[in-house]
């Protein structure tokens, strides 16, 4: 028999034996039970043992099976020593067994029959002071917590603390992006209207909460941890099943060996086994597949970004993929274009003769096109108001249409004409200097004429401008012209020191 | 003592009230009614043909309706759902519910003037202005004849069920007849039928009514979510009564506390959601003959009031009552018990109050005469007292436990966890 | 397990639970009634995939949609299954708190259900959007152009609140899953089964101070889902209830919605249990008497839906407003009356055969009243919708809604997507929560407490 077979062997009829005789930690090869329940399929069985025993610890042992056996015959011998242990942990306290050449004892694992057990060998383990120790079972049991001693966790304290985070972000991100950053009218309602925002708030507040609750629970129980000593133990397969464990760990300074074994026993345990931990580092790496698919996945996580940074250096000469064509030919009549739908063959209308659309009946003429009584009007009109804040706008105005060419002291110099002059180009005139006599002179219906309807070879800006804008910029030209010949009246008595 | 689940009360535990319901009673009973009668001359003086007055009477019956009410939810919802930690203090809600008939009386005190010409505190649909085209399509409704039926109709209602169930449940005193549970069982799932009905239209006719142009679905739901926290703060403040007494106090844990505090808790939560949608759905839509109701609520000095429920109605018992340590010991319970039955009482004035068009129109709780005040104060003394009076008057003559309850043995050895 | 063994090992008894629920799930083979309605299942989420594919690239025209009704049948679609997506939670967390411990043996199942029926429901807003590729616009995220959704609207705390309840309810229902993975975990006989559990398990080893912060997890999560279940139906009733549309308008729909909600989730429930139960074996753990319970919640929702359908009544005639009045005349004796009449015979009048116990036991009779809820609750947002918008308050716009085919085909689509999701689940991850049940075995309590 090679020392593969054994070992698999040996495992198959553990289990069997454990799963026939759920009192008994005897391991018998000759026990009815063990040869009755086996006898069935035994191959089979063996070979699903083994399997089971080698994949154990979920990555970390998988393919352990041969490894183990082949590797080191030290995985042999442990496998037959705790046998041993076994046999005798259930009765008296095992002497001190012969010792794991490169192993360390990781602890002691324990094993009970019932939740009522558990409760009170955890009393008795916590009596004697132990602090580096636990309990194991398929469900939570009754009356654990103060049997272990195990205070109130901390989680509902971060779960409050990120749940008010969560409060105080959905609010601030509502009345920053309503309210602040982009203010925008909706229903009649204020920007930052409370009412309408708790609702938003609220699901903040408990999607914050939520995820505290579950990664702050994982994070306090330390895992996902998908290693641990006990794990190679096949007893301890029936923590998730049906059975009742404590562990203690040999790291604790109460830990003898000897007299923690009889603890345990004492306790009621039905067995108590030894857990080594596994001085092999291949049964830590992670197993294969799981390697290939996390280095696949990665890979194909880059393809993405690969495509993306294809498509930002590459230049093409294809028009646009049309992925929804009937959205970007839409079949409806634009401006400018001939529709057969109109006798006239017309897309564009215009209004019907004899009428005047809502708001578009412009007769005050002094507003609208700077004309008083026959004249150019040389007051501002009365819908518009003469203030601070009408010159800021015009301020504003003047900056974004007339600065380019006229420059930001009006005198002509603007950006345009700056470049303009850069390139050689015949006819190119400068823009006039807006500080010039007879610009100073003309009446203010004059300028919002000219603002209105351009002059020579400025366009007019009526299309862009609105009236009461436009007012705005000829205040604004005012003051600007006024700053370029001001008497020296115009200055503060107590500031007129600080001119020379 | 149930021998069933061999555990039933402890053999000392006083589980009668006999001397101190009796004395309650004989002192509570005089001082309910000359309460009540300083409010009724202070509200004659007033002048107003006591309009004020019935709306101070209102609030006080209001209020101790919603207890009686939740007692009854109580009562008909614990065999419904089959609960078996509530086992020993369904009983002190039981007898709670035993003063519907002292209600229905004081209901009388609005309904008889009501049927001899005065427009008690329903002025507006009484008398309503001869343009008020709305208020006459509601009259096949909202006339007094048919409202005093109505209202009798549900005191009724409520009488008989609250009669029946107590009864069953003192019979199994004696008998210790498991089959009577059953049957409170069967009878309990029409009776709450029965209930949110009778409490819904209740709603609308005692108080949604003194505003008649207004309207709301959802308002029967929100006086039952008054009434709910009212009941579970009063049913742990009658327990701790009684315990200081020497009664129960061996049957009545902090357990029961706690699981009384948690629906405390639940029904705070319900009341503000219940509040919530009844204002943001009217608040958003903001239509004219909806919003008329909370415009003196919330854009005259009512509005103080307004945010005091939001802050002391909600906010505070929320935070609070979130935490096991207010609900597990008794004096924090306590105070936010009583807290809960003082904020209640702002939300049954604040419904009533402002319908209340006081002769100079711009009337609010800030600016109310220290008559009016006092007559607010001695109608709800007056009715509570009555209210007590009653309620003790039946404690003295029942056990304060359904001693022989099958489930008993379970809600005496109950445990949260 | 003979009775011997259980008094000699009290452990018979979890093991007992462990074999019930596992052993199903390790045939190497499911029932020939899993593959028949994988296949059923995989043929209606291929129309779903025809549909939506015709959809992408013809545009919302295809539905029956109009310019009155323009919210037609994927916002009722939406609204059903997002109800339906409620019991799980209720379930898990509401019952949890009430300790119902009947509860165990159908959250799991009730949860995955919640889950798939959130997919669905999240499904049907996006692609009626006409763009569903920028439906990343309602998210909160920074952009060239400035723009911030606009949190004022109720279609926005659609979208948080939806999204929220799917996270949740999904973390929820994997936590709650862990302890079973790990069972899963150390029973698989084979390599890829043990790595997937294992992985998916995270190692749990049911340490009992692991055990401690699980619990409170737990309790706080459902402490947590207890409002967030209220909020989300309400914020779908918002939707409705903040218009002015009449017989939108109007308070109840809150609670209403919520109570609609709980009840067409128990009933599919239902309509998925009864079947799952026998096909797994599950008699042991899911119990006659679960499935009563379940009957009993069904009756008493059904009949708060009833109340709320009687007070809608009352006030729209109270109200004095015509507008209300005649929306709500025009339910039930206008064009669409059938609908009105379908709802609430399904919602209302069917289910009070639940009072009588022969009915709550018999799984045939149960199945039969399940499905008509589920018929009818569709109807009731039917109604809702398309009365309402089909009879505004501008006469020239009214329309009859006709759906076309493909409504039709999106909606029987969406239930292939639901049941796929949901086989596969049966058959892949443990259906019922293993330790939880475990916990309320009598075992469990026995001994020192």
């Amino acid at each position: 028999m090679s020392p593969d077979d054994k070992d698999i062997e040996k495992n198959a009829e553990e289990s069997e034996a454990k799963a026939a005789t759920d009192d008994s930690s005897v391991t018998d090869d000759s026990s009815p039970e063990a040869k009755e329940a086996a006898a069935g399929d035994e191959t089979a069985e063996k070979d699903e043992t083994a399997e089971k025993s080698s994949a154990r610890g979920e990555e970390s042992a998988a393919g352990e099976g041969e490894k183990s056996a082949e590797d080191s015959p030290d995985g042999v011998e442990e496998e037959e020593e705790e046998e041993e242990e076994e046999t005798a942990g259930a009765d008296d306290p095992p002497a001190t067994g012969p010792a794991h050449e490169g192993e360390e004892l990781y602890g002691l694992l324990a094993e009970f029959k019932s939740p009522g057990d558990l409760v009170s060998a955890a009393e008795k383990v916590r009596d004697a002071g132990f602090t580096r120790w636990d309990c194991f079972s398929p469900f939570p049991v009754h009356g654990i917590d103060p049997a272990m001693g195990i205070k109130m966790t901390i989680l509902p304290w971060i779960v409050f603390a990120i749940g008010l985070g969560g409060l105080g972000g959905g609010l601030l991100l509502q009345w920053w992006t309503n309210d602040y950053n982009w203010p925008w009218i909706v229903s009649g309602k204020p920007f930052f209207s409370i009412p309408a925002n708790i609702p938003i708030t609220f699901e903040t507040t408990v999607l914050a909460s939520v995820l505290a609750t579950f990664f702050g629970m994982w994070a306090l129980n330390k895992l996902p941890q998908v290693w641990h000593p006990f794990f190679k133990k096949d007893r301890f397969l029936r923590v998730t099943d049906d059975s009742f464990f404590i562990g203690i760990e040999a790291a604790d300074q109460r830990f003898r060996r000897g007299e923690t074994e009889e603890l345990l026993n004492n306790a009621g345990a039905e067995a108590v086994e030894r857990v080594y931990i596994d001085p092999d580092p291949a049964a830590k790496k992670m197993p294969k597949p799981v390697l290939a698919f996390i280095m696949v996945t990665s890979v194909l996580a880059l393809v993405p970004f690969a495509l993306v940074a294809k498509a930002r250096a590459d230049r093409s000469p294809d028009p646009h993929v049309h992925i929804i064509p009937d959205m970007d030919f839409q079949p409806k009549a634009k401006s400018q274009t001939a529709n057969d739908l109109f006798y006239d063959s017309r897309a564009s209308r215009s209004d019907v003769t004899g009428t005047v659309a809502r708001g578009e009946l412009k007769a005050d003429d002094h507003f609208y096109r700077g004309i008083k009584s026959g004249q150019w009007a040389a007051e501002f009109p009365a819908q518009f108001d003469v203030s601070q804040s009408t010159v800021e706008r015009g301020r504003n105005r003047f900056n974004i249409y007339c600065r380019p060419c006229h420059g930001a002291d009006g005198k002509g110099g603007g950006m345009i004409h700056r470049r303009a002059m850069k390139v050689p180009q015949q006819g190119w005139v400068q823009p006039s200097n807006l500080h010039q006599a007879n610009i100073v002179r003309q009446p203010h219906g004059q300028i919002f004429n000219s603002i209105s309807n351009g002059i020579r070879t400025m366009p007019g800006y009526a299309t862009q401008i609105p009236e009461s804008d436009r007012w705005a910029v000829v205040l604004y030209l005012r003051a600007l012209q006024r700053s370029q010949n001001a008497p020296v009246d115009d200055v503060p008595q107590q500031n007129r020191k600080d001119i020379r | 003592m149930s021998a069933k689940h061999g555990q039933g009360v402890h053999p000392d535990e006083k589980i009668t009230a006999k001397n101190l319901g009796g004395s309650i009673f004989k002192a509570a009973l005089p001082a309910g009614v000359v309460f009540l009668v300083i409010a009724l001359i202070i509200g004659a003086a007033s002048g107003d043909h006591l309009s004020r007055f019935f709306h101070s009477y209102l609030v006080a019956l209001a209020y101790f309706l919603s207890v009686a009410l939740g007692a009854l939810f109580f009562v008909v919802l614990q065999p419904l759902v089959k609960a078996h930690w509530s086992v020993t203090v369904r009983r002190l809600a039981e007898i709670l519910t035993s003063t519907f008939p002292l209600l229905g009386v004081l209901a009388l005190g609005i309904l008889i003037p009501m049927l001899l010409g005065s427009s008690g505190p329903y002025h507006h649909w009484v008398h309503p202005a001869p343009d008020d085209h709305v208020l006459h399509g509601k009259a096949a409704w909202l006339n007094v004849p048919f409202f005093a039926i109505r209202v009798a109709v549900y005191f009724a209602i409520w009488i008989f069920i609250a009669r029946w169930f107590f009864n069953k449940s003192v019979e199994q005193d004696d008998t210790g007849d498991a089959e009577i549970s059953d049957r409170l069982r069967a009878a309990s799932g029409p009776s709450i039928i029965v209930f949110a009905l009778t409490i819904a239209f209740a709603a609308f006719d005692l108080l949604m009514s003194l505003n008649p142009h207004w309207f709301s679905t959802i308002f029967g739901v929100y006086y039952f979510a008054g009434a709910a926290i009212a009941i579970f703060a009063s049913l742990s403040l009658v327990g701790m009564f009684l315990q200081k007494k020497g009664k129960l106090t061996r049957s009545i844990s902090v357990e029961h506390y706690h699981d009384l505090g948690k629906l405390l808790f639940a029904f705070v939560f319900f009341w503000s959601y219940i509040a919530f949608s009844q204002f943001m759905l009217i608040w958003y839509a903001n239509l004219p003959e909806e919003t008329v109701w909370y415009q003196p609520r919330l854009f005259t000095n009512w509005s103080g009031v307004s945010i005091l429920l939001l802050v002391a109605h909600t906010i505070i018992p929320f935070v609070f009552l979130l935490s096991r340590w207010t609900k597990r010991v008794l004096s924090r319970l306590a105070f936010f018990s009583i807290w809960m039955m003082v904020m209640h009482y702002v939300d049954i004035y604040w419904i009533v109050m402002p319908e209340y068009i006081a002769p100079n129109q711009t009337q609010t709780v800030f600016s109310y005469a220290v008559g009016d005040l006092a007559m607010d104060l001695f109608a709800f003394i007056g009715v509570g007292c009555l209210f007590v009076a009653f309620a003790a008057r039946t404690a003295a003559k029942v056990n304060l436990i359904p001693i022989k309850d099958p489930m008993l043995g379970d809600s005496l050895k109950f445990e949260n966890y | 397990m003979s009775t011997a063994a259980h008094v000699e090992d009290p452990r018979a008894a979890f093991r007992e639970i462990t074999e019930a629920v596992c052993v199903a799930h390790e045939r190497p083979q499911p029932p020939k009634a899993w593959y028949v309605a994988m296949v059923i299942s995989l043929g209606m989420l291929g129309v779903l995939g025809v549909s939506l594919i015709y959809l992408f690239i013809t545009g919302v025209g295809i539905w029956g949609n109009n310019n009155v009704t323009a919210w037609g049948w994927p916002i009722v679609n939406f609204v059903f299954w997002i109800g339906i997506g409620h019991a799980g939670t209720l379930i898990s967390a509401i019952l949890y708190l009430m300790r119902q411990q009947w509860r165990t043996s159908i959250n799991r199942a009730a949860e995955a259900m919640t889950i798939f029926a959130v997919l669905c429901a999240g499904l049907f807003p996006i692609i009626h959007t006409g763009r569903p590729w920028l439906a990343y616009f309602m998210l909160p995220l920074p952009n060239d152009m400035d723009m911030w959704p606009q949190f004022r609207s109720p279609l926005m705390w659609d979208v948080f609140a939806v999204s929220t309840y799917g996270t949740t309810s999904v973390l929820f229902w994997y936590m709650g899953m862990v302890p079973d993975l790990a069972t899963f975990r150390d029973r698989a006989k084979n390599k890829i089964a043990q790595l997937a559990y294992g992985i998916l398990a995270l190692g749990w080893r049911g340490s009992a101070r692991q055990w401690h912060r699980y619990e409170r997890a737990y309790l706080i999560l459902a402490a947590l889902a207890t409002p967030l279940v209220l909020s989300v139906h309400s914020v779908v009733s918002f939707d409705f209830a903040v218009s002015q549309v009449p017989g939108w308008h109007t308070t109840i729909f809150p609670p209403y919605f919520v109570a609609g909600a709980i009840f067409s989730g128990f009933a599919m429930v239902l309509t998925l249990m009864i079947p799952a139960r026998y096909l797994f074996g599950l008699e042991k753990v899911i119990k006659k008497s679960h499935i009563e319970a379940m009957c009993k919640i069904t009756l008493a929702t059904g009949t708060m839906v009833g109340f709320a359908y009687g007070i809608e009544l009352f006030i729209a005639w109270y109200s004095g407003s015509m507008y209300e009045q005649f929306a709500f005349l025009n339910r039930g004796l206008g064009p669409y009356w059938w609908a009105y009449f379908l709802m609430v015979t399904c919602n209302v009048v069917l289910p009070q055969l639940f009072w009588f116990k022969t009915c709550r036991t018999n799984p045939w009779i149960i199945m039969v009243l399940a499905i008509l809820v589920n018929v009818g609750m569709w109807f009731e947002r039917f109604v809702i919708i398309v009365t309402s918008l089909a009879r505004t308050m501008l006469p020239a716009a009214w329309s009859y809604f006709s759906p076309t085919l493909w409504d039709a085909a999106t909606l029987i689509g969406s239930f292939g997507l639901f049941f796929t999701l949901f086989l596969l689940f049966c058959r892949y991850l443990p259906i019922v929560a293993i330790s939880e049940v475990k916990n309320t075995l009598p075992e469990a309590h026995a001994g020192k407490h």
